[in-house]
């Protein structure tokens, strides 16, 4: 188990380091850089953008930059954030956590929501339900998240039921816990349910079809003739079957939300890495847009790790290592 | 029987988190009312000369991105700027009612006879938010920190006249001296932009090489209590993409004419939009007290306003400028390629060619196409917002396609059978103008000019990149033919130096000359300098009016249209001034919460 969870982690590092030389070469290639808006600006002085374009090593050729950065790298320190002078670990820390909590609960709810609905329509299969289900399952996955978003902004404006944006209101910090939590509670209904509903779609369409298979199989007809009660077969012993390839997928969900949470973030106004990276992008804030693709691909591996780890765990014929 | 099994408990679950999180929310309650701490009023508080209000109030504003560090050296953008100076002071200010300079931590100036030297008086009794006495030693640490090279910032080339950094000398504990290399009467005015630092604050890091470390997002979230300043708040908390909560600065040195120290409004909330859009929504909803609102919204918002008591004011043209402009930099790249063909090369330096194109280009459409009606024809390179200093007397050029082909004839330029124009040695007349992307009036304005352009026979060709490749482009490269861009205007003229003089960075049309290459430019380069040595304000103004006159006769830019700016303002707030440029809300510390209309 755990020499199988370090070869993981072994096979990460060429893999950043790929990674890590693709960004650069592409910063480079992309036009202008994170000068660009200083020099536009009429009142600041020549001098100090040459100052600065000395500091920043633009003037380098991209892999006269590499070596510096990774010189760093080895030696623990990710670089200082152009725009904000700040270690941009330090930086990414600050957004890390609403980002999480954002991900795990649109998980929470796409599963939430996906693996009954999913039950629902194979053992009601062709039935009103089945087919309002999957018309809502195709409609959801066609719809481009930001747009979702959009349409959650006006949502929250037209109704007032729900805040427009942002993590908590501007009273937050005059509040009492409980008022806090039901603030911040309040505050992510709309981005969850924004962010989970491709989900949603996809994984309904997943379970129902690993349903639909095991409800034919074998095992069934020799539970039923057993005398098992219908319900106790169907949650116990197909649903029981029939998760693992939701296990799986599940790996890919972190690094697929990562990357929907950069529109959503944006468009909903959510202070999260989605922003965060957003902005670096734009100004090409060069050491933290390779932090963030870094981290970005470490979030992905580790999902798909600890996918295959849920996966041993919940299904005994699968073992990580030959013995 | 099954569906009823799986589904009722989870919709039950599902409502009772739902009403939970409503009643929770519904019961969040106000910001209570600010304990305000007591103490002494500075010996030479200033008193506010507006009308006495009450304490309370919270204001809340909306900004589409956030401070990106709160260290006036490191500080290189509008809203980090704007952030600082609601907590640090600079000695002088702009008033931009009275559209002059006034005292801020200095009380009074006086100006040698040979205008080199400024001895400023500092304001005495001020403390800092810690309770710190303010002195001159902290205005002399401000400026021997700016001009250390160890740490390189702004100011050090804005604070360096005739090549010579402004020297500076602290002659007793509230008097400090400054003597500049040159007469420079924009003195005053850039003096003021440096928010002034506590010694006792920063002294150890400024020895250890560390001064630009301070004061950054960290501090501001960790430990906002470290930002100590003389302005009229201090920072209580900063929520990275979120907002920033300021509270009143309890040694503020302004006072009302009732002895109440300033500011009256409890706490200022500025929120962070990520979206132009979503400021005006929450605007309209009545979520937050002020926004400017862009010409096109006007109406939409307007509808709102009975329901939040909200009004929507005019503040007529807004400050910034808006141009095209061609090529004129001889020479050649690298490469061996000239930048301009040289045959279109003598179009661009031809007046008279520049002044037919904006004489063809119909403005006056435009503003009624793409704003409504509420934009006005800009015709000098500083906007008719800054009253004081733009000369509405200048050269126009009014749509007029017979006079655009006059001139065009009166140098050589004739239309062949197929009704393109064609220059004297029959080369046909094209060019190809470079826009940034993503503004989404910026295509309508050009394709109203490559359409008027057609109507004298020349072939326009448009495009788009993105704003880093352009700026690349036009000010590193010199590779392209046309251009458009803006630029947003300060109040004071020295300010655009970068544009006007013919060495500056930004003297778009052919930056960084060593000599000025025509008569005109030099005539320019004269101007500015002449303003720069004169101190009377009417001589420096008549200076910056023949400047423009030479701009607009000259028209190395050719001025688009300037869309007024509308800002929306929540009524109950009092005491407020709305200045021709600049922030509605500059007088913050004199606004106060009225009574419910």
């Amino acid at each position: 188990m755990l020499s199988f969870i370090a070869r993981r982690f072994l096979t990460m590092i060429p893999l950043l380091l790929g990674i890590s030389v693709l960004v650069f070469i592409l910063m480079a290639i992309a036009p202008g850089d994170f000068l660009d808006v200083a020099r536009t600006q009429e009142d600041i002085p020549a001098e100090y953008i040459e100052r600065m374009e000395e500091e920043f090593a633009l003037g380098e050729p991209w892999h006269t930059r590499y070596f510096i950065w990774l010189g760093n790298v080895v030696q623990g320190n990710l670089g200082e954030s152009w725009i904000y002078r700040v270690p941009v670990t330090e930086l990414l820390w600050q957004r890390i956590p609403a980002t999480l909590v954002l991900s795990a609960l649109s998980i929470m709810f796409a599963l939430c929501v996906a693996i009954p609905m999913g039950v629902l329509a194979a053992i009601y299969k062709d039935s009103i339900f089945d087919r309002v289900s999957s018309m809502f399952a195709y409609a959801a996955l066609s719809i481009p998240e930001f747009f979702l978003a959009l349409l959650a902004v006006m949502f929250a404006a037209q109704t007032g039921w729900f805040p427009t944006g942002g993590l908590s209101s501007v009273e937050h910090e005059f509040m009492s816990f409980w008022g806090r939590m039901a603030d911040y509670a309040h505050h992510l209904v709309l981005p969850t349910i924004v962010l989970g509903m491709g989900s949603v779609a996809s994984y309904m369409r997943i379970m129902r079809a690993n349903f639909l298979d095991y409800i034919r199989s074998d095992f069934v007809t020799t539970a039923r003739a057993k005398g098992v009660a219908e319900g106790r077969v169907m949650f116990v012993h197909v649903l029981r079957n029939a998760i693992n390839p939701l296990v799986s997928a599940s790996g890919f969900i972190l690094a697929t939300l990562l990357s929907g949470s950069i529109l959503v973030e944006n468009v909903m106004n959510y202070p999260g890495l989605g922003q965060l990276i957003f902005e670096a992008l734009m100004r090409q804030d060069e050491f933290v847009v390779v932090a963030a693709v870094m981290m970005g691909c470490v979030m992905l591996m580790l999902g798909n790790l600890i996918a295959d780890l849920l996966l041993a765990w919940s299904d005994p014929r699968i073992r990580l290592e030959k013995n | 029987m099954l569906l009823k099994v799986i589904s009722y408990p989870y919709l039950a679950h599902l409502f009772t988190a739902f009403f939970l999180i409503f009643f929770l929310v519904s019961c969040k309650g106000d910001i209570p009312p600010l304990e305000r701490e007591e103490h002494d009023l500075p010996q030479d508080a200033e008193v506010s000369s507006t009308e006495p209000g009450n304490y309370g109030g919270v204001l809340v504003t909306a900004e589409s991105q956030q401070p990106r560090t709160f260290n006036p050296l490191v500080a290189e953008d509008a809203y980090s700027s704007e952030a600082i100076g609601r907590f640090l002071n600079g000695l002088t200010t702009y008033h931009p009612i009275k559209e002059k300079v006034v005292p801020e931590l200095a009380r009074s100036w006086e100006i040698s006879k040979d205008k080199r030297t400024i001895t400023m008086e500092l304001r005495r009794g001020v403390r800092w938010s810690d309770g710190e006495p303010f002195t001159a030693d902290d205005v002399i640490f401000t400026f021997k920190a700016l001009f250390d090279q160890r740490y390189p910032n702004r100011y050090m080339g804005q604070y360096t006249i005739a090549g010579e950094p402004i020297e500076f000398e602290k002659l007793d504990r509230y008097t400090v001296r400054f003597t500049t290399a040159r007469p420079y009467s924009p003195f005053l005015y850039v003096i003021g932009f440096i928010g002034i630092l506590p010694r006792h604050v920063h002294l150890e890091a400024y020895e250890q090489g560390e001064l630009l470390q301070q004061w950054s997002v960290r501090t501001a979230m960790h430990s906002p209590e470290e930002f100590v300043g003389t302005g009229p708040f201090r920072v209580r908390s900063f929520r990275p993409g979120q907002r920033i909560v300021y509270e009143p600065n309890p040694h503020y040195w302004r006072v009302d004419s009732q002895g109440q120290r300033l500011p009256y409004v409890d706490y200022l909330i500025t929120r962070y939009v990520q979206d132009r859009n979503t400021e005006t929504v929450l605007f309209a909803s009545g979520q937050i007290d002020i926004a400017s609102i862009t010409p096109g919204d006007v109406v939409g918002v307007r509808k709102n306003a009975p329901l939040h008591d909200y009004t929507v004011h005019h503040r007529g043209p807004a400050t910034g400028i808006r141009f095209l402009w061609f090529n004129q930099k001889p020479g050649e790249s690298e490469a061996g390629k000239p930048f301009v063909e040289p045959h279109k090369l003598e179009w661009f330096t031809s007046r008279k060619f520049r002044q037919a194109i904006l004489h063809g280009l119909d403005r006056e459409g435009l503003i009624q196409s793409v704003y409504f009606g509420r934009a006005e024809l800009l015709h000098s390179i500083i906007s008719p917002a800054n009253e004081r200093w733009h000369n509405p007397d200048v050269p126009r050029y009014p749509y007029d396609p017979d006079r655009a082909l006059e001139l065009l004839r009166e140098e050589g330029f004739e239309l062949d059978g197929n009704g393109d124009l064609v220059d004297s040695k029959g080369n046909q007349v094209s060019f190809q103008v470079y826009a940034s992307e993503g503004d989404d009036i910026t295509p309508q304005i050009l394709s109203t000019f490559r359409e008027n352009m057609r109507d004298l026979g020349i072939r326009v060709r448009i495009r788009y990149l993105d704003f880093g490749t352009l700026v690349a482009r036009v000010s590193r490269h010199f590779e392209y033919e046309g251009a458009m861009m803006g630029f947003t205007g300060g109040a004071d003229p020295s300010g655009g130096r970068a544009i006007y003089l013919s060495s500056g960075r930004l003297h778009l049309w052919n930056p960084e000359q060593e000599e000025p290459q025509t008569d005109w430019e030099a005539r320019i380069d004269e101007l500015v300098y002449a303003s720069e040595e004169t101190f009377d304000l009417e001589e420096r103004v008549g200076y910056v009016h023949q400047m423009q006159e030479v701009f607009s006769e000259e028209l190395p830019l050719l001025y688009l249209v300037t869309p007024h700016a509308y800002v929306g303002l929540k009524d109950r707030w009092e005491n407020v001034r709305i200045p021709a440029m600049g922030s509605v809300i500059w007088n913050i510390d004199e606004l106060y919460l009225g009574q419910e209309k």
